[in-house]
């Protein structure tokens, strides 16, 4: 990206401030510095984007001030003061001026050039990756299901087949352009990362793509923009950019098989009784702890847990057999061998859960396990995924007529805390 | 005002009427639940067309403010997600298609006729029959509030697959998504009718010397408004019929699974949908055109090109639809042209505020209700087509689709331009339309509640969008930054809805107990002020003449000439067989309740029921069409008179249902020849 010129800088600057100046006066500098803001971009398609957004901030702010300051002179100079100036003679019948619409036509027009000229240089420009980075970008495809994002790395191959896949957390290399396929698996969805690149739209029956650099290695948040149904406001991913050398660490780590703590399923399992949890509906899933430093925060997931149980993670995974988790998830390695869920096969170095939702711990894995439908009503895990006619059942089986849920799946507080523990030894 | 007592005209006997089996006998009821049911008086279905249309304005409205309470805290429990996307979809569905676009629709029925000079408009059947299928709509769409499907949950633009039987749907039997087809398919029927009749009222039955460009700029906006909707609600049509193939007799429009393009959805649903948005905001436009102009007391600025520019909107709307979808990867150039399309529709826009600057500008501005409704209109439409220029750059589109910058846009063009428009404009036409003087004091006090309520919940909704917040969503984290903004809003919503509470008290309590208002209470400059308030049945007693733009305000400087040439009027009309007003009839409702029931049993996907309701619809259309060759004699002293009956001649046009609606006339001879050598002047024939 061009170094900006210092005009421009003051330029940027000066709409910030004005616009910071009226949210601070509101409420604070957070009005304008969420997680998701479309103002602290941090990469050249986001920053191309704001540019725009900042032109057209300022001539419609020229043009703000000029018409408002007119017609609030003509308001209050030819306003009737009194009830003798209402009920006089009235004025002259005046019809209009020729010479004055046409000037503010062409001034109009005027107007309107200053901002379609940088326009089309960004629309263009946001458009694919630049020709001259294009040998140099990173490609990656992302699917979106209802409710969660799937992220492919067609590049990355596994040792006997297939490539490397994860859900809801993508890890691109920073300082690099990354190409993104967006496909979509049933309705369209929207994928949106405000800070490094604006939306675009996954659509059935039809590739689509955007690109996206992240200046700097970081955490950001990122979210479905496209209204897909009943769960479409917890529908969230997250986006890591990693330098050179820590993505490339990650990815021979992901094509890893999952990593195994205990081998010994023959022992007599260990059965916990902890402190059962109870969660309002919508509880929120964030601690202000993880935020503080996400980045951070996520490096420390890829190690493994302090006070692990091989016990008790050899139980949860053979409860993730007995509960048919492997029937729709994948753990690489293990049992698992489904696809029409998230492959979790190194779930546990994951910041999140339950579609972005949910900070990844054991508290949450457990809530999640236990009574997916009150964290996401209507997930697919808690009702079943329509095959066709018939639905592979989830925690429910649904009658394909009438739609009738009768309970199909049952995880008690002690075997959540089993398949916790298994999860999250998943690194 | 010179009229001519309606005493010295001569009272027109009329032949007694022939005795008929009773399906034949005509209901006369002047008062009373039949006279309201059987009316085909313009103003009586503009008043069904307004009552309803407020009542769905409150219930929108009702919708709005438990999707704020929602939305007040972080992860609130209020609603349930399903709920929440129910009551967002309907929120949409009710302002638009049940509350702005009726109450419009309200307007022109009422106000364009008298504007004209004309007694009705030119198919008064119709015109019932278009309220009737617009209630019909209503409760098909709202139904599902008490059914165990629940309300349509797809969003009012309802993108495929979305829609399709597979995701719509929690369990098999889930019919709101069809209740949504078969309303919205109604309403445009409805819409399509009603827009007809406008155009061929405004072409035909204008009074003699009101050229085209002496209409009143309402009636200007009337007649495209009228244009877009005739040529907008096809594709939305075609779209409704693909999707209701594709749920009820497995086709593969938009469905996925047989390689149907949900994107076609999306290009047929914007190529309407963005011409609605202009639906939506001219006749808005059109009602401040009038209440600028009279109460500056002085002409519109540049009538011409405030014209043109509505016109010229009205073109260019159809060419910009795909800003919508900037987000599709439509692909470069695709999104620059419509994003350049889309900046040159600012141009018309901009010029239409320049000329009511321009009209303010030199004049002795009275500062009633309507007139601070309509300066806050052009202060909120100036905010609001701002940030409609900034959608307009696609680049910066693609941070704010689908956000909350998006939603506070649309509400300062709708909210602050279409709903201030049309409170000023109900505020302005009542003591016309009732004959009573609303309180200037709670009708300012009305206005600034509005105005703050209004500013405090959607101005902060800017900031929650480029914060990165997207719309439809029923619950949002707290560590996003978007808490207080929210919160403010949700104050903000309330702050309006008293607002909008007292502005309604006041209209309530003045219908029933405000003090009676003058003839001409504004000093108005166009033709409906020249009637008594509230209007005789056949508004004007004598077919005025008009020699001037603003016709009424010409007729006020110009009294003896006016009131020479009313004589001669009179004298020519009654000569000629007096006022013909057309005859009450049930059959536009009977073949409304056709389609009602007809609908109803389609989307249950019960096709023996819905052919019964097309049968039904079939009757109605049948009985009407005879009924057709019957026209009231009406003496202004409003003494209804007997009628001639005469036989069918119009069999055949059974066959051809949905042409006969348009072809069949909705009164005949004796036909009141045209009191002077005139342009343009038909009666209904």
């Amino acid at each position: 990206m061009r170094l900006p010129a210092p005009s421009r800088i003051a330029f940027r600057q000066l709409a910030a401030l004005s616009l910071a100046s009226l949210a601070s006066f509101l409420g604070g500098w957070s009005w304008i510095e969420g997680p998701q803001s479309t103002f602290d971009t941090q990469g050249p398609v986001a920053k191309s984007q704001l540019d725009v957004f900042y032109t057209t901030v300022w001539v419609t702010g020229i043009i703000f001030v000029v018409v408002a300051g007119v017609l609030t002179y003509a308001t209050l100079k030819f306003r009737a003061r009194n009830e003798s100036d209402a009920h006089a003679e009235p004025p002259a019948q005046s019809h209009g001026n020729p010479f004055i619409e046409l000037g503010l036509i062409a001034a109009s027009v005027f107007a309107l050039v200053i901002i379609a000229v940088p326009t089309l240089r960004a629309i263009w420009y946001t458009y694919d990756v630049p020709e001259a980075e294009k040998a140099n970008a990173y490609e990656v495809n992302a699917t979106g299901l209802q409710w969660w994002f799937r992220f492919d790395y067609p590049s990355e191959g596994l040792d006997n087949s297939g490539h490397l896949v994860t859900g809801n957390e993508l890890v691109i290399p920073a300082n690099r352009p990354v190409r993104i396929n967006l496909r979509t698996a049933d309705v369209i969805h929207s994928f949106w990362v405000p800070k490094l690149a604006g939306k675009v739209d996954m659509l059935p029956n039809r590739g689509n793509h955007l690109w996206l650099q992240a200046d700097q290695p970081g955490y950001f948040w990122g979210q479905c923009a496209e209204f897909c149904g009943e769960d479409h406001a917890v529908m969230r991913f997250r986006v890591i950019a990693l330098e050179a050398k820590d993505f490339a660490e990650w990815v021979a780590q992901q094509k890893q098989p999952a990593r195994t703590v205990a081998t010994n399923l023959t022992a007599e399992p260990l059965r916990i009784q902890p402190a059962s949890l109870t969660f309002k509906r919508n509880a929120p899933g964030w601690s202000q702890e993880f935020d503080l430093n996400p980045l951070e925060n996520w490096k420390q997931k890829q190690f493994p847990e302090k006070d692990e149980n091989p016990a008790l993670i050899a139980h949860g995974r053979k409860l993730f057999q007995e509960k048919s988790c492997i029937s729709c998830h994948t753990v690489r390695g293990h049992e698992g061998v489904g696809t029409t869920a998230p492959d979790l096969t190194h779930v546990g170095a994951r910041t999140t859960i339950a579609g972005g939702l949910l900070e990844n711990n054991e508290a949450n894995l457990r809530r999640w396990i236990i009574d997916p439908n009150n964290v996401k009503p209507g997930n697919k895990m808690y009702v079943g995924v329509p095959l066709g006619a018939s639905v592979m059942p989830g925690y429910m089986l649904r009658d394909a007529k009438t739609g009738h849920l009768t309970p199909n799946i049952k995880i008690d507080n002690s075997e959540g805390a089993a398949l916790a523990a298994y999860l999250l030894s998943l690194k | 005002m010179d009229t001519i007592a309606p005493a010295s005209l001569p009272t027109h006997e009329a032949p007694a009427a022939e005795k008929r089996p009773w399906i034949f006998t005509r209901p006369t009821a002047k008062t009373g639940l039949i006279s309201w049911l059987t009316t085909v008086d313009h103003k009586r279905v503009g008043l069904m067309y307004g009552f309803s249309a407020l009542f769905f304005f409150l219930v929108g409205g009702f919708e709005a403010l438990l999707i704020r309470i929602q939305l007040a805290v972080p992860n609130n429990t209020f609603l349930q997600h399903q709920t929440y996307n129910e009551l967002f979809t309907m929120h949409a569905t009710t302002m638009i298609f049940l509350a702005v676009m009726p109450l419009s629709a309200a307007f022109f029925n009422y106000i364009m006729p008298l504007q004209i000079g004309a007694r009705d408009v030119a198919f008064p059947r119709l015109n019932g029959f278009a309220f009737w299928v617009f209630l019909a709509g209503a409760i098909i769409l709202n139904v599902g509030w008490f059914i165990k499907a629940g309300s349509p949950d797809i969003g009012w633009f309802g993108y495929a697959p979305l829609t399709s039987k597979a995701y719509s749907s929690q369990f098999a039997g889930d019919i709101s998504t069809d209740l949504w087809v078969m309303g919205l398919q109604i309403l445009g029927v409805s819409s399509v009718v009603g827009s007809l009749n406008f155009i061929v009222t405004i072409i035909n039955l204008r009074a003699p010397g009101m050229t085209m460009m002496r209409l009143p700029v309402f009636t200007w906006m009337t007649l495209i408004t009228a244009f877009l909707i005739i040529l907008s609600f096809p594709a939305i049509t075609i779209a409704l019929v693909e999707l209701m193939m594709d749920r009820n007799f497995d086709t593969g429009f938009f469905e996925i699974s047989k390689g149907g393009l949900p994107i076609l959805w999306q290009h047929l649903f914007w190529v309407f949908g963005h011409p609605e948005v202009y639906i939506l905001i001219l006749p808005a436009m059109g009602i401040i055109s009038e209440i600028l102009p009279t109460f500056s007391r002085k002409p519109l600025f540049g009538y011409p090109i405030v014209v043109f520019s509505g016109a010229c909107i009205g073109f260019l709307g159809f060419g910009v639809w795909s800003h919508h979808m900037f987000t599709t990867g439509m692909g470069a150039v695709a999104t620059a042209a419509f994003s350049l399309a889309t900046m040159a529709i600012a141009v018309p826009t901009g010029v239409k505020i320049f000329n009511w600057i321009g009209t303010l500008w030199g004049g002795h501005l009275k500062m009633t209700t309507p007139m601070m409704f309509a300066l806050g209109f052009i202060w909120m439409f100036m905010m609001g087509g701002f940030s409609g220029v900034m959608h307009a750059a696609a680049p910066a589109d693609a941070q704010q689709q689908d956000s909350y910058f998006v939603v506070a846009h649309f509400h300062y063009v709708l909210i602050g331009g279409s709903v201030f428009a049309l409170l000023a404009g109900i505020h302005y036409w009542f003591p016309l339309i009732f004959g009573r003087t609303v309180s200037e004091f709670w009708g300012k006090l009305s206005f600034w509640v509005i105005f703050v309520g209004f500013n405090t919940t959607f101005f902060p909704m800017h900031f929650l969008g480029l914060n990165g917040m997207p719309r439809r969503t029923a619950v949002y984290d707290g560590n996003m930054g978007w808490n207080s903004p929210n919160f403010i809003a949700t104050i903000g919503a309330f702050i309006l809805g008293i607002g909008i509470a007292i502005y309604f008290v006041t209209m309530v309590y003045t219908l029933f107990k405000g003090p009676k208002a003058a003839r001409d209470p504004w000093d108005g400059r166009t033709l409906e002020w020249a009637l008594p308030n509230p209007p005789p049945e056949y508004n004007f007693a004598v077919t005025p003449s008009v020699h001037a733009r603003d016709a009424f305000w010409y007729e006020k400087h110009h009294r003896d000439e006016i009131a020479r040439e009313k004589i001669q009027h009179a004298r020519s009309e009654s000569e000629h067989g007096g006022i013909h007003m057309p005859s009450q009839s049930w059959f536009p409702l009977l073949t409304a309740i056709g389609m009602l029931v007809g609908s109803l049993f389609l989307a249950n996907h019960n096709y023996l029921g819905a052919i019964s309701g097309g049968g039904l619809t079939i009757l109605g259309a049948y009985l009407w069409s005879p009924k057709a060759q019957a026209a009231t004699t009406c003496t202004p002293n409003l003494t209804p008179t007997a009628k001639t009956p005469t036989p069918s001649t119009e069999l055949p046009l059974i066959f051809l249902f949905p042409l006969s609606l348009y072809l069949s006339p909705s009164s005949s001879p004796p036909i009141p020849p045209t009191p002077t050598p005139s342009i343009g002047i038909k009666t209904k024939d």
